[in-house]
């Protein structure tokens, strides 16, 4: 049985912040195209909640965002180490933090991996994975971006 | 020399004091607080990832290491890991350093992983007593051992693989000490591959044994799984569009009302396995041959997978290349091998005063 991997299309949808728009992508780098377009709209203090299921595509979005934020580091999967802070070199954004709640059962243990602390602060963008894990302790306006595989 | 290694960077939190005599490691006790028993009640998710948990446990894992020995080196890993975790760890390690005035050896995780090689094939750690119920009576595990000779089949340079939930990476270490990192995951580490394809098989956690023993009954070759950048040529990793594409494999299954039977799931779970340990494999004894050493070493929870040891002591001794990997339970996070990485850089005097000591999350060895 062989098997047709990358063909796959999903649809993401962005709700909150200056976007409120629809798109299709039918590659990772598509993905990651439409992830640079939406890093053009932040400004710093942004937190952006991810949703959607294994291999819906969140943490490719999420490198083609640090991608277009400056970081050179190689993103990599926070799922084990809960959550990865890279250096980015964007105009008012020099902090990327990346985080991952698939590991967490309370809303609390985000604070207890010290995860809000990043919140809000002006040169920083938080990306959140599995957000609704925590969702109670998002910030109120927390872009949503939900991910669906067709 | 007494050395207390202290490791809280990620889950586990473990104590060990070993001593040390002339490059020669003897265990003298080695103490896990293992929760994956824990973790299972909940349904396969870790609940307890905080640091608020190896504050509770530190204390008592470090008591039952020492019992009323006060070792003369202490030796803690600083990073890489989680931040709020590694903190319990060197703030424990600081404030001991002070009060004991014994030096005090900041040590790299992943560096521990590497010495766990060293500390030699025969100890007789016990595995993890399996029926603790909670943490009360969590994992204690240790036992004295005899003083081991090193690992002296190993002839420098070598090349090492490191393979864990966080971690899969190809290091070319020159000596003792020194590294340089070849290539590494680009997403998802292996260890996550096996977590993540254990939960789309719905097999239970921790995915590494779950799959493993799902395998056993399973034939690698009924599915055909892509082995990621297998041609690409450099020592780099990816895993996420293998764990993509299981998911999709399942998910059209489905769609197409395959019944799933208990031999679909073991199939699946073979197959799988398969194309994760060929890639290890492969970029392993590539990079080996490339490099034209005569020893790798394997480090990591992933380790602890036994077609994967199989697969890469039978290729790499037909390349005339030695094959170093610690025996299971000093692949998954202790302290020994932390103890045993803090000898080395305190016999060098590599020490870091306790003011001076921090919690590096992205520490890397290379």
């Amino acid at each position: 049985m062989k098997l047709e991997t990358f063909s796959r299309r999903r649809r993401i949808k962005i709700i909150g912040g200056a976007h409120q728009k629809n798109f299709v992508a039918d590659s990772d780098a598509a993905t990651q195209n439409i992830a640079a377009e939406f890093a053009l709209t932040l400004k710093g203090g942004e937190v952006i909640a991810l949703y959607g299921d294994l291999g819906a595509g969140k943490t490719t979005f999420v490198k083609g965002l640090a991608k277009a934020l400056g970081v050179t580091e190689v993103v990599t999967s926070p799922t084990f180490v809960l959550m990865n802070v890279y250096r980015a070199h964007s105009k008012q954004i020099s902090r990327l933090v990346h985080i991952d709640c698939y590991r967490l059962e309370r809303a609390g243990q985000l604070a207890e991996i010290g995860g809000d602390e990043y919140f809000g602060n002006s040169d920083t963008v938080v990306a959140i994975e599995w957000p609704e894990r925590v969702n109670t302790v998002l910030p109120k306006d927390a872009i949503r971006i939900e991910f669906n595989l067709e | 020399m007494t050395i207390l290694g202290i490791e809280t960077s990620c889950d586990e939190t473990a104590a060990a004091l070993i001593e040390e005599r002339r490059g020669r490691f003897r265990v003298l006790k080695s103490v896990v607080a293992s929760q994956i028993k824990i973790h299972e009640q909940y349904g396969g998710v870790v609940p307890e990832v905080a640091a608020r948990n190896h504050l509770i446990t530190l204390l008592p894992v470090i008591a039952k290491t020492l019992g009323k020995t006060i070792p003369d080196v202490i030796a803690v890993t600083a990073g890489p890991g989680l931040v709020t975790s590694l903190l319990v760890g060197v703030q424990t390690a600081r404030t001991l350093s002070y009060i004991w005035k014994r030096p005090l050896v900041a040590v790299n995780h992943i560096e521990g992983h590497v010495y766990a090689n060293f500390v030699g094939e025969n100890s007789k750690f016990q595995i993890p007593n399996s029926n603790a119920k909670n943490k009360a009576d969590a994992n204690f595990v240790g036992e004295n051992s005899k003083f081991q000779i090193p690992n002296s089949k190993v002839r420098f340079p070598a090349v090492v693989l490191i393979v864990s939930g966080g971690h899969t990476e190809l290091v070319f270490m020159k000596g003792h000490g020194q590294y340089e990192l070849l290539g590494r995951t680009r997403d998802d580490a292996a260890g996550e591959a096996f977590d993540k394809g254990a939960k789309v098989l719905g097999l239970g956690y921790p995915g590494g044994p779950a799959i493993a023993k799902a395998a056993e009954s399973g034939d690698p070759k009924k599915y055909d799984f892509p082995r990621p950048l297998l041609g690409s040529g450099d020592a780099n990793f990816s895993f996420s569009g293998l764990k993509t594409s299981l998911l999709y494999r399942v998910r059209d299954m489905r769609a197409a009302k395959v019944r799933f039977t208990k031999k679909t799931t073991t199939d699946l779970a073979a197959s799988y396995q398969q194309a994760i340990v060929d890639v290890l494999v492969a970029k392993t004894t590539h990079t080996a041959r490339e490099r034209s050493v005569r020893t790798v070493l394997g480090c990591g929870g992933v380790m602890a997978n036994t077609l994967l040891r199989q697969s890469l002591n039978t290729r790499l001794s037909q390349q005339g290349v030695y094959f170093s990997v610690p025996p299971i339970n000093l692949c998954t996070d202790n302290a020994v091998m932390i103890a045993a990485a803090g000898a080395l850089k305190a016999r060098r005097k590599e020490f870091t005063s306790w003011n001076a000591v921090d919690a590096m999350s992205q520490w890397e060895i290379a």
